[in-house]
């Protein structure tokens, strides 16, 4: 086969063309995501330490924190990839009463904790893309206690800019939480009914 | 939340090291999780990943830890936390941490990272002085930071894989990696080779006991949280502590600082 063919040429430019245009668009497109998770968790970080370290209850910023919770974090997204392989075996009636199930727990887990975090403060580091969106680096610290590495994982900018993971020391919290009802589950004769009756029972304990 | 949900405990008695090999031993004997079946390939791959064919025994030592932690531990960390301020709890750990200095020092050797190594030389040779004994972190504040570290993170820097998942009597989540290193530090703790006697013994089982209860008191409200929050609190501890390890030994391989000066790279050009 001749290999310096016209026609071969140009479709070899044409080739490489179309494969620097995804790259050439992609870099600006990076660069923006990068800074608007950064901006995201900056805001969210900010809003947050001012509920906790404000004046009020814990009962009074419950309402408050549920606000910038919903506001910057992607539930949903994290609902569904926490119940993983069980999301597609569950019927859309139970997915509908999963999601809103999973929403209050999750809100209530993470207020619950106001208390122990009293005198927080949080510094921002780099950013770094990788697979699954943008990682934004802080260091929280917290009155005696060493400070915490907490990276945020942001989505990637071409859905909408939101909070999918926390990840504590190294510990992410929807892997964690993934681990949890996958176990859960295979207990429970993969019945994700049994699930959701014991996110029923989780939500109404802890309201 | 600094999730050290493994405790790292400082070198007991070689005893305890006996206990727990016996205990281990009959703990295998006991049963295996079932594989599920090949055509669910999901559920297979689900099952790989967790890696824990020995999940059955591991629960029911899980149990039995639990149950140990609820009557003692937990409340003797409570009451630690309760009788002693802050500040006297610090100096406790400081002082644990520094006389486990040398056995990290040896591994950053083993793991050839030089800055890591000169950290911890300088570390004990400031804090045992300066530091009374100690008690108090000087180095930190003169430029020399803290880290942890063994030989099963030597281990696997070396590239020995894990194993798979075990939760043990007293050490509580853990693999067979892990378990080489713990018993490599153990037989490598200047302190251990202290000529024997009642003096030493005491010694030994006393930091043993209060390093437990030091370790036990700095994760008291992250374990309170899983057990309150997690549907399976074993999945969930099992799934924790192996991220958390993980990530550490990720640190320490990525911690890869230029001495000062920079005696191994000459050529490179000043930043």
């Amino acid at each position: 086969m001749p290999t310096h063919s016209p026609a071969s040429t140009l479709s070899r430019r044409a080739l490489l063309a179309l494969a620097a245009l995804p790259a050439g668009l992609a870099r600006p497109a990076f660069a923006q995501g990068a800074g608007a998770a950064f901006a995201l968790v900056k805001s969210t970080g900010d809003q947050l330490v001012a509920i906790v370290n404000g004046p009020g209850t814990a009962a009074e910023k419950r309402p408050k924190l549920r606000q910038v919770i919903e506001a910057n974090v992607d539930i949903d997204e994290i609902a569904r990839f926490v119940l993983g392989r069980f999301w597609r075996i569950a019927t859309p009636e139970q997915q509908k009463q999963y999601t809103p199930l999973f929403r209050d727990v999750l809100i209530l887990n993470i207020s619950s904790k106001i208390g122990d975090y009293q005198g927080v403060k949080f510094t921002m580091g780099a950013t770094h893309a990788r697979d699954d969106g943008e990682h934004v680096m802080t260091i929280v610290e917290r009155p005696n206690n060493p400070p915490a590495n907490v990276e945020w994982v942001v989505a990637n900018a071409a859905r909408n800019v939101k909070i999918i993971d926390v990840i504590a020391e190294g510990t992410s919290m929807r892997l964690t939480q993934r681990s949890d009802y996958s176990s859960y589950l295979s207990r429970n004769n993969n019945n994700v009914q049994a699930l959701i009756d014991a996110l029923r029972q989780q939500a109404a304990e802890n309201k | 939340m600094r999730a050290a949900i493994r405790p790292h405990f400082p070198r007991p008695h070689a005893t305890l090291g006996l206990l727990l090999v016996a205990a281990l031993s009959l703990g295998w004997l006991a049963g295996c999780a079932a594989t599920p079946p090949a055509g669910d390939a999901e559920a297979l791959a689900e099952f790989n990943e967790t890696n824990d064919p020995l999940e059955p025994t591991n629960r029911v030592f899980y149990e039995i830890n639990d149950g140990l932690d609820t009557v003692i531990m937990r409340p003797l960390a409570q009451g630690y936390r309760a009788v002693l301020p802050q500040d006297v709890r610090t100096g406790v750990h400081n002082l644990l941490t520094n006389m486990n200095t040398p056995v990290v020092f040896a591994n950053d050797i083993l793991q050839t990272k030089p800055t890591r190594a000169g950290d911890s030389l300088m570390r004990f040779l400031i804090n045992t002085t300066v530091g009374v004994a100690g008690i108090f972190d000087v180095a930190k504040d003169w430029g020399y930071p803290p880290h942890d570290g063994g030989f099963g993170t030597t281990l696997a820097l070396w590239g020995i894989g894990e194993g798979p998942f075990l939760f043990l009597p007293v050490l509580g989540p853990n693999n067979p990696r892990e378990l080489v290193g713990f018993g490599a530090d153990l037989a490598t703790d200047p302190w251990s080779w202290v000529a024997g006697g009642t003096g030493i013994t005491v010694f030994d089982w006393t930091r043993f006991g209060v390093g437990v209860i030091d370790e036990r008191e700095r994760v008291l409200d992250p374990v309170d949280n899983v057990k309150k929050t997690a549907l399976d609190p074993y999945a969930t501890f099992r799934s924790l502590y192996r991220q958390h390890r993980n990530a550490e030994i990720q640190a320490v391989r990525d911690d890869n600082r230029f001495t000062q000066p920079n005696w191994f790279a000459p050529a490179r050009p000043a930043q």
